[in-house]
């Protein structure tokens, strides 16, 4: 899925800046849950768009159609029951990469090129460059990169990036009966889950929030939630954060790690240079044979 | 669908009831959003399960599955009650000012109307009809306060459906009753408008029509009908049942709706006497008075020249319904048919893009129907169960092996739906031309190709052979270019009709309307006398000498409610909402300025093609119905059904309680069980639990089990169990389970869930279960003999003759 | 026995062939680990991956390449851990290890087969090891990890760049030592011979012992 080098903000374990140069405004789909009516048509249009095989499942009690998303199946509806005090509500959500302003699998990632950020804020892994290493999960608090033992290589939704290229909204989208997904610039998608989230609270759901957490920068997945205050229903983390110890070690420990290892060369070599080799059967400077 | 599936986003309240529209027509599910999300609409569900439209509705009631009319008969009695109807409207449309016949009586205690005759089990309906005056019109109560006026009888029949009574029939709670009739009967004032979308859970029960009666009197009560945002919606399923319905495919019915000839209509001139309606008002329009044009018309379409005045227009050519011993008429209907199979009455069967053994209720007994037939001839585009009836592995769910068989089976490949070009019609009465994607593969035909094939070597044979009754055969209209394979184009142009000669004026003589040859426009353009041809009168306007607008391909929308009026052909004469007069009151002017139906300009009537005499005043008063010879819409039902003229809650034949209302008479009376060996039922003591079938939106039907993408969204067949269910009976979620009935026995993964709750139903805990169709024994993946329909009942409306897949016993244990 | 590693010409044995092989497969492997590992842990020394096969050769053999680090450093385990033990000797070592690194052995105590540093770079890389190892299996199969158990991810992401840095820590000091420094180091663990003097210079306590005239090792 190879986009424009003119678009890349962010490309992985590079050591030069970024050839992007150009500014586009930044892309989101909305989900609103609210209106989900489970029907996964984006779960085939996505296999379809994509060309990706269809997968063996068992049913596991649920109309979910697999516990999780997998390397060949990147678009995923959750569904879970939820009886409260006042009634009772099956939750449906889409499930998918959030394609995060501050994206934690490129954060994470060793190789090169091999996960990179559009200005548009579309993060898309490049096979190519990827070592299936599997860093990016770690670097995912919503654990959405699936690895293929087959190729070795880690795999999730794209956004469509090849139709987003060229004007067209992503497949899910297109593919939606009932609207609950729409796609457009973040800002507009803001505007049309906001006035949404107004109407959900109107109509009972007060506590109805759009999900586009801090921690990661945001998403590039506005999520309607009629239960806002409870993202956990949906599968969603509360505070999705790029795990620390990533953090750590991309940055602080890398420094620290990096001077520990020039230092212990420079320092070897100075002693060296000061003290210069132990020498046993030479002048005897090492100190009295038996001596030790 | 009297409305159209744009215009739901119209709608102030959205009744989903006996259907699922989110699960079954995700795509015109989308208006119901539009609606939710532009409108603020309410959508209210009611269903024996926490569907996937419940999870978007604002409001879900858990009924016990058959129990609709009770539900809707409550909410009918809550809007009387509580006066939440729209009285100008029920005065003006509806015949609630009619006065019923004074023999006319409901049994409260029995369960029975007026006219019962035990012997027979069946009414004598004389007295289930309207008081007429001298000129043979039916007397009127303006006032509506007449004890025996249509709107004081239908007030007295529900003054027992209390919220009480309801809850004690669906199991569901009170409040959540009254909750959800307080939403429903919300749309009553004049600026309201809603809609009730249904599908196949209406349909499949042995109460059927009368269900659908009541939601048309609910409607009526609430001032729904013939408005922008409201109507009654029958969804419906494959993608050309519309069509097919409208075409003749019910054995009772021709194209467009007429009934079919029968044995004892021994003169064209006795048939259409019996079957034109007479005026029951001075101003009713009754539009089936020019039955005899569409019927000669249609006499013309079959039989061509050969049809003439002198030969009553090929008349006793058409096969007429036989009559039985009893004096009634045979009846060929699905269950019947393959109950005639049982009995040895019938030597083949062309099952042509129908697969029974999956469709049909009571799978056994069909396929020890097919088991005894001479030949079978199966049309389809995959190798499907009925053609492969013959296997080891279904024959052995009746105890047979191959070689007890003799049935010859024949299959022919055939092109499916995105393989042929053609016309589907949806929900909405949409005429709606579609080209092919692709070629059909191998040996595959499109289906005209195959019919004309084996009506030309038939002919070829009776020309040869003579044999006994060539006529029909031989004097059909077979005019195509290509006789072997008719283009759809000219089999379009047919069914429209035109002009076989000129047409003049009917009343200037002098003009001529249409040239012959020249493609019809309208209805009142056929003709009694045998100048004009016409396939099926309802699709006149689809193909007219502006060429055919089934692929009109216009999607501007002036009335900026989702008209689309030149979007393809909208039977009736590019009608979007049916009965509009309807939308507007006694002057001409729209109930809500918002959303106009029709509207009168002080000249003509203008917006929607009007249901209407286009140009006749309102002051004028002419019915709004104008195909009801009452001209008014029927609350009250004289004759027309066989089990009463109200609906009233009968439970389904296997149920797990008696009836609340008159545990004597706990089932439709009329229903009438078949009596092989295979019918067999059960009785609550022995299967205690109530069941349901239903669809998924991951399937279609029985096909998509061939395709890996649809099988990887729901691989297996399962079983929904409430949870209090499963923990009484150690089932945990995804264990195996059977599910036994009356007739047979499944094995499938339980799916426990919160979405079905155990119900309180005359005192006693109920619960019931359910399970998808889709799967069978053919196919990809694990499914053989997770036939849902093995254990579904062979019983039938006795109106409309649908079986009742909606509603059954069965026991549940672990496997 | 203790005879037999007195050899001719004043030599002694110091490493026998297994210790050496055992040695160098646990060097190789670290080299190439140290090698493909550094390339994964900054982009500025991606290169030397490239150099190594790609990207993907080395993330698929670095793993590999553990197993045989993890065998060999387990047999030294089997060969040495007498030898390693930590003596009070050594703890007084430690206390003037800065002697040490200013040659000045005389303030040193006596030292056996091996001295305090060796044995703490061994037991360094020994834990650092099995650190590595653990956090490693982790690494290498992330996609079978599930979601709920991710906080094992997270921390072998930081255990292991952390044990390796200590290792490379060692590991600089250990090369630095043994070849620039320790003048006949290098030979004994190519060739397992030393000088009689060199091992009585560096390791007075261990020459006595398998010569038999010496105190016996305590």
């Amino acid at each position: 899925m190879a986009g424009n080098t003119l678009d890349l903000k962010r490309v992985s374990a590079s050591t030069t800046p970024p050839p992007g140069v150009r500014t586009t405004p930044t892309v989101s789909k909305l989900i609103d849950t609210s209106t989900c009516i489970g029907c996964k048509a984006c779960e085939v249009a996505c296999q379809e768009w994509n060309d990706l095989p269809p997968e063996t499942t068992v049913q596991l009690g649920t109309y979910q159609t697999m516990p999780d998303t997998s390397p060949n199946f990147w678009n995923l509806i959750r569904f879970n029951e939820h009886q409260t005090d006042t009634g009772f509500h099956w939750l449906m959500r889409k499930d998918q990469c959030m394609h995060c302003a501050d994206p934690g699998c490129l954060e994470a990632c060793p190789a090169p090129g091999a996960i990179v950020q559009y200005e548009n804020g579309i993060v898309d892994f490049q096979q190519e460059n990827c070592i299936g290493c599997g860093y990016c999960i770690t670097g995912c608090p919503f654990d959405i990169p699936k690895f293929n033992t087959k190729t070795k290589k880690v795999y999730k939704c794209t956004l469509c990036t090849d139709r987003v290229a060229v004007g067209l909204e992503p497949a899910c989208i297109k593919a939606c009966p009932t609207s609950c997904l729409q796609f457009g610039t973040k800002d507009a998608m803001l505007g049309i889950a906001k006035k949404r989230v107004d109407q959900l609270k109107a109509n009972g759901f007060d506590k109805a929030a759009i999900y586009d957490p801090e921690g990661v920068g945001g998403t590039g997945v506005v999520t309607i939630l009629s239960f806002g205050d409870q993202p956990e229903l949906y599968g969603l983390p509360r505070n999705p954060t790029i795990p620390l110890t990533v953090r750590l070690w991309k940055s602080p420990l890398k420094w620290l790690g990096n001077l520990a290892i020039v230092g212990g060369i420079v320092g070897t070599f100075v002693h060296y240079l000061k003290y210069g080799p132990k020498e046993v059967d030479g002048a005897g400077h090492s100190g009295k044979e038996g001596g030790a | 669908m009297t409305n159209g599936w744009t215009d739901i986003r119209n709608a102030d309240v959205v009744l989903a009831m006996g259907g699922n529209p989110a699960e079954n027509h995700p795509v015109g599910f989308r208006f119901v959003m539009e609606a939710k999300r532009n409108r603020n609409a309410k959508l209210v569900s009611v269903d024996p399960r926490f569907n996937r439209t419940s999870a978007v509705a604002d409001s879900f009631t858990q009924i016990r599955t058959g129990t609709d009319i009770a539900f809707l008969g409550g909410t009918i009695n809550y809007a009387l009650q509580h006066n939440r109807i729209h009285e100008e409207y029920v005065r003006m449309f509806t015949n609630a000012t009619f006065l019923v016949r004074e023999d006319y009586s409901f049994n409260e205690a029995e369960g029975l109307f007026s006219g019962w005759n035990p012997e027979k089990k069946s009414y004598d309906k004389t007295s289930w009809n309207y008081e007429l005056d001298a000129k043979g019109f039916a007397k009127t109560d303006p006032t509506m306060q007449h004890p025996r006026s249509v709107f004081q009888a239908m007030k007295k029949f529900y003054a027992r459906y209390t919220p009480e009574a309801v809850a004690n029939i669906c199991g569901c709670s009170k409040e959540d009753f009254v909750k959800a009739a307080e939403l429903i009967t919300s749309t009553y004032p004049a600026n309201k408008v809603g809609t009730i979308l249904y599908a196949l859970g209406w349909t499949h029960h042995s109460f059927s029509v009368q269900l659908i009666h009541a939601a048309a009197m609910l409607q009526l009560l609430l001032g729904n009908i013939g408005r922008a945002g409201g109507g009654l919606n029958a969804l419906r399923g494959h993608a050309n049942i519309q069509g097919g319905t409208d075409c003749g495919m019910a054995y009772h019915n021709l194209p467009g709706y007429i009934a079919i000839q029968k044995a004892d209509h021994d003169s064209l001139k006795k048939y259409l006497e019996t079957i034109t309606p007479k005026p029951l008002q001075q101003n009713s329009m009754n539009f089936w008075s020019n039955t005899d044009r569409f019927v000669i018309s249609q006499m013309k379409a079959y039989y061509g020249k050969a049809a003439t005045a002198k030969n009553e227009f090929g008349y006793q050519w058409h096969p007429k319904l036989p009559q039985t011993p009893a004096g009634t008429y045979e009846n060929w209907s699905w269950a019947f048919i393959f109950d005639h199979m049982q009995n040895g009455k019938m030597d083949g069967l062309i099952s042509f893009g129908m697969n029974p053994v999956c469709n049909g209720p009571n799978t056994k007994k069909v396929i020890s129907g097919l088991a005894k037939l001479k030949w079978l001839v199966v049309v389809e585009c995959f190798e499907q169960e009925t053609a492969a009836f013959w296997k080891p592995d279904i024959l052995a769910e009746i105890g047979k092996k191959p070689q007890d068989v003799a049935t010859e089976v024949f299959m022919l490949p055939a092109a499916n739906f995105a393989e042929k070009d053609g016309a589907f019609v949806n929900s909405a009465r949409w005429i709606q031309w579609k080209w092919k994607a692709a070629d059909p593969p191998g040996e595959a035909k499109a289906d005209q190709e195959i019919i004309a094939r084996i009506f030309l070597k038939v002919r070829e044979l009776y020309a040869k052979d003579g044999g006994k009754f060539p006529d029909p055969v031989m004097n059909l209209n077979w005019w195509y270019s290509n006789a072997a394979s008719p283009s759809l184009t000219e089999v379009c142009k047919e069914i429209n009709g035109w002009a076989v000669e000129d047409l003049k004026d009917e009343k200037d003589p002098k003009t001529i309307v249409l040239k012959a040859g020249q493609q019809l426009g309208k209805f009142l353009d056929t003709r009694a006398d045998g100048s004009t041809l016409s396939g099926n009168w309802l699709y006149i306007g689809m193909y007219t000498e502006a060429g055919n607008l089934t692929q009109r391909r216009n999607n501007a929308d002036p009335s900026g409610m989702g008209r689309y009026s030149e979007w393809t052909f909208n039977w009736p004469a590019n009608r979007r909402v049916m009965y509009n007069r309807c939308s507007a009151d006694a002057q001409g002017k729209p109930w809500d300025a918002t959303r106009p139906g029709i509207a009168w300009n002080g000249e003509k009537w203008v917006g929607d093609v009007p249901d209407y005499k286009v140009d006749s005043p309102p002051e004028a008063g002419l019915g709004a119905f104008i195909m009801l010879p009452e001209g008014v819409a029927r609350l009250f039902i004289p004759g027309q059904f066989v089990e009463g003229p109200f609906p009233e809650h009968y439970e389904p034949v296997e149920s797990p309680v008696a009836n609340p209302l008159h545990p004597k008479q706990s089932s439709n009376p009329l229903v009438r069980p078949f009596k092989t060996e295979w019918d067999k039922f059960g009785k609550a003591e022995e299967f205690p639990i109530a069941c349901t079938t239903y669809r998924l939106t991951e399937h279609f039907h029985y096909w998509t089990k061939n395709n890996a993408y649809n099988m990887q969204l729901q691989p297996e067949f399962f079983v929904e169990i409430p949870e209090e269910l499963a923990k009484e009976k150690g089932i945990a979620n995804g264990d195996k389970v059977r599910v036994t009935s009356a007739r047979a026995s499944i094995e499938g993964k339980a799916m426990v869930t919160k979405r079905i709750k155990a119900m309180t139903v005359a005192g006693k805990t109920v619960y019931q279960i359910g399970f998808p169709i889709h799967w069978g024994f053919l196919g990809r993946g694990q499914q053989k003999g997770t036939l849902a329909n093995l254990m579904t009942p062979p019983i039938v409306d006795p109106n409309s003759f649908a079986p009742e897949y909606k509603g059954f016993l069965v026991k549940l244990e672990k496997a | 026995m203790a005879g037999e590693q007195t050899l001719a010409g004043h030599r002694v044995l110091r490493y026998t062939l297994t210790e050496r092989m055992v040695h160098w497969a646990a060097g190789f492997s670290y080299i190439y680990l140290l090698m493909t590992g550094l390339a994964f842990w900054t982009p500025w020394m991606f290169w030397m991956a490239v150099v190594l096969g790609g990207g993907s050769v080395s993330r698929m053999l670095h793993p590999w390449a553990g197993l045989i680090y993890t065998w060999s450093v387990w047999r030294m385990y089997v060969l040495w851990n007498q030898d390693m033990r930590i003596t009070e000797g050594d703890r007084k070592w430690m206390q003037v290890v800065g002697a040490y690194a200013r040659h000045e052995h005389d303030k040193l105590p006596p030292v056996d087969r091996f001295n305090a540093g060796q044995k703490y770079l061994f037991w360094l890389m020994f834990w650092g090891g099995f650190a590595l190892l653990l956090s490693g299996v982790v690494l290498w199969f992330p996609e079978y990890i599930p979601g709920s158990l991710g906080f094992l991810r997270s921390l072998a992401i930081i255990v292991h760049p952390v044990a390796a840095l200590l290792t490379i820590g060692g590991f600089i000091i250990h090369v630095y030592m043994g070849t620039a420094v320790v003048r006949g180091g290098f030979s004994s663990v190519i060739r397992g011979e030393v000088s009689e003097n060199w091992a009585r210079v560096h390791h007075p306590l261990w020459l006595a012992r398998i010569s038999g005239n010496a105190p016996a090792k305590k």
